[in-house]
């Protein structure tokens, strides 16, 4: 999210939504829900059970392997949730990281480790005896769902119910860039748009973004700027198509004069295109 | 100075304009939209309940039947007997008797269970020493302070296996007996190999091993476990692939459980003769147990089990039920959220400045 482009999104902080008692306390109910989930699913699924060959699996070992993968999974997932931007890296980490744990884990409860050691590493064999249980990915995905759903609810439900700014500025920002975006900075409109004169538009604004012009032009303050739009700065024409309106500077009924347009304004612009 | 620098100038520490340095890289941005969160919240539904139904079918077939032998039948003389220390070096054995209704089709499993005996706790986990059951010999005659004081005896010689973990072993055995519909009675018979993980067999346990030394002379100079009968390498004198450390019943008994009410496999039914070739037959059965484990000490109970067994495990009813409760919960929640949705956002209304 681009704060330059939208100054709204600084009001939560100034208002201190994200960091105040009541988001603690939320942040705690769930926690202990987690918790609460995370022992009891894998303690209720283990308690009684043995394995398919008959050979015990309800072992102090493959209990704390079990809780423990559950957890991983559960804590990775609600990552996933949490990262706004799925880039190849942050893919790569975090998927890695999950693998690391099988690795780490396998690697501990090797025999080769158990051989150097025996005291440090009794956890041996543990690993791949109970892994290989279905039983076992079993709870780990009723746990995962278990752990996810709450969450998905309830941010999907305020969304609904109460979206915050953040949130409808990622929804204008997805329905305006073409997806996926490839620059993360926003088509710079003119002046011109204030007039309702994208309607019109006829070419699309391909050419603006490839070329870039828009991104030369220094940020303007309107105030100043309404008289000699006609010759705009970044040589951003309406490329002569249109139905040949030219921006007579009308003063728009803008919040703020003296701060650049924002692009939620424009938004609201469209609302009144009889112009 | 005569040193020339690649780039120098205002804009020489700039990084490079690629996609990763700039921080351009196409990413995906995931957002809870309508057209994500509520097919998902329906499809999370019907696989939970594909799944719990599934399950619930498997389980369904498991056949147990569960016998608590602290008291029962002629098992109490047993009981009281036990509850004098004094009594421990005398044998007891009694006899429980049980019947089955429904044949067991297939494999069986004999399970020996107790309740109430922790053996998650910590200190009791502690004590033990696994360098000295993988067959260090310098563990063997000096195990770890861990073991205390199940590590040494009154005359200062060194036990083995050491700690608490060893020295409570369960020591009760099992004979089965089928009384046929003629009257008969057949001993069951139970194959008593193979009841431990592969692992735990061949690598975490090993006896130690010295060139022309038997067993018995290995353990030279070496005590038994206080609560023992016999020494560990008389577990099993007939095999020695089961005697010493190596013990089937030992290592099983060595693998902690969880959680106080456990379970440990005892046995598998040998299917190779009649009447047994399909399972258990319908009948009365008879189970003679040489009574030995006191278990009034920490008011616990003992019990037998006999199950049959699917890929699933045993019969655990939980992962079923919750797999169908999750279902209805995910689709409570769907249809809560398609009316909330329906009602607010749809075609963006609620996203409106």
């Amino acid at each position: 999210l681009d704060c330059k482009k939208h100054p709204q999104l600084y009001v939560p902080g100034q208002l201190n939504l994200y960091f105040s008692k009541k988001t603690f306390f939320k942040c705690v109910l769930h926690s202990c829900y987690s918790s609460l989930v995370l022992f009891f699913i894998p303690y209720a699924a283990m308690h009684d059970t043995m394995r398919g060959d008959g050979k015990d699996s309800a072992d102090y070992q493959s209990f704390a392997l079990l809780t423990q993968t559950c957890l991983l999974f559960a804590v990775t997932i609600q990552l996933g949730l949490e990262m706004s931007y799925w880039t190849a890296v942050n893919t790569f980490f975090v998927l890695g990281s999950l693998g690391m744990y099988f690795a780490v884990t396998f690697t501990m409860y090797s025999n080769g480790m158990f051989l150097m050691v025996p005291p440090a590493f009794p956890f041996i064999g543990t690993a791949q005896n109970s892994l290989s249980q279905p039983n076992v990915w079993l709870t780990i995905l009723l746990t995962s769902i278990l752990c996810v759903l709450p969450v998905v609810t309830y941010r999907f439900l305020f969304i609904q119910l109460c979206p915050t700014i953040n949130e409808k500025v990622q929804v204008r920002q997805a329905k305006a860039t073409p997806p996926p975006p490839p620059r993360r900075t926003r088509i710079r409109r003119t002046s011109s748009r204030r007039s309702g004169y994208a309607f019109s538009h006829a070419q699309g604004y391909g050419d603006l973004v490839t070329s870039g012009r828009f991104l030369r032009r220094p940020a303007v303050s309107r105030s100043s700027g309404f008289t000699n739009i006609g010759r705009t700065t970044t040589g951003f024409s309406p490329m002569g198509r249109s139905a040949g309106y030219s921006p007579t500077g009308r003063p728009q009924n803008t919040k703020a004069p003296d701060v650049e347009v924002t692009s939620l304004q424009m938004y609201r612009t469209f609302r009144d295109p009889a112009l | 100075m005569g040193k020339v620098k690649g780039n120098s100038g205002p804009l020489a520490q700039r990084p490079d304009n690629s996609a990763f340095k700039q921080q351009r890289l196409p990413a995906w941005s995931p957002m809870l939209t309508a057209n994500t969160v509520l097919p998902f919240f329906y499809f999370m539904a019907l696989i939970c309940m594909l799944l719990g139904v599934w399950l619930l079918l498997t389980v369904q077939s498991i056949q147990e039947v569960k016998l608590d032998y602290t008291e029962a039948g002629t098992c109490d003389v047993c009981f009281e007997k036990r509850k004098n220390v004094s009594n421990a070096g005398q044998s007891c054995s009694c006899t429980v008797e049980f019947s089955i209704e429904k044949a067991f089709k297939g494999d069986v499993f004999f399970y020996y269970g107790l309740r109430n005996f922790h053996q998650n706790l910590r200190r009791y986990m502690d004590s033990r020493d696994d360098g000295q059951m993988v067959g260090r010999k310098n563990k063997l005659k000096n195990p770890t302070t861990y073991c205390q004081p199940f590590d040494k005896d009154s005359a200062g010689r060194p036990i083995a296996p050491c700690g608490a973990v060893a020295n409570s072993m369960f020591n009760d055995s099992f004979s089965l007996k089928y009384h046929g519909p003629t009257g008969a009675s057949v001993p069951v018979p139970l194959y008593r190999k193979g009841i431990t993980w592969y692992t735990d067999k061949n690598v975490k346990y090993r006896n130690p091993r010295t060139e022309n030394l038997t067993l018995a002379q290995e353990f030279e100079g070496v005590a038994k476990p206080p609560y023992w009968k016999n020494p560990v390498y008389q577990l099993d004198v007939l095999d020695p692939t089961n005697n010493g450390f190596i013990n089937d019943d030992l290592i099983v008994w060595m693998r902690e459980a969880a959680f106080p009410n456990f379970r440990k496999l005892y046995g598998i039914l040998y299917r190779a003769d009649k009447p047994f070739t399909k399972g258990l037959p319908v009948g009365n059965y008879s189970i003679k147990i040489s009574y030995n484990f006191p278990v009034q000490y920490f008011r616990g109970r003992k019990e037998v089990m006999l199950t049959t067994l699917t890929w699933f495990g045993g019969q655990n009813h939980f992962l079923p039920i919750a797999y169908l409760v999750t279902s209805s919960l995910s689709f409570l929640l769907a249809v809560v959220l398609t009316v909330v949705w329906w009602k607010f956002g749809k075609d963006g209304k609620n996203m409106e400045e």
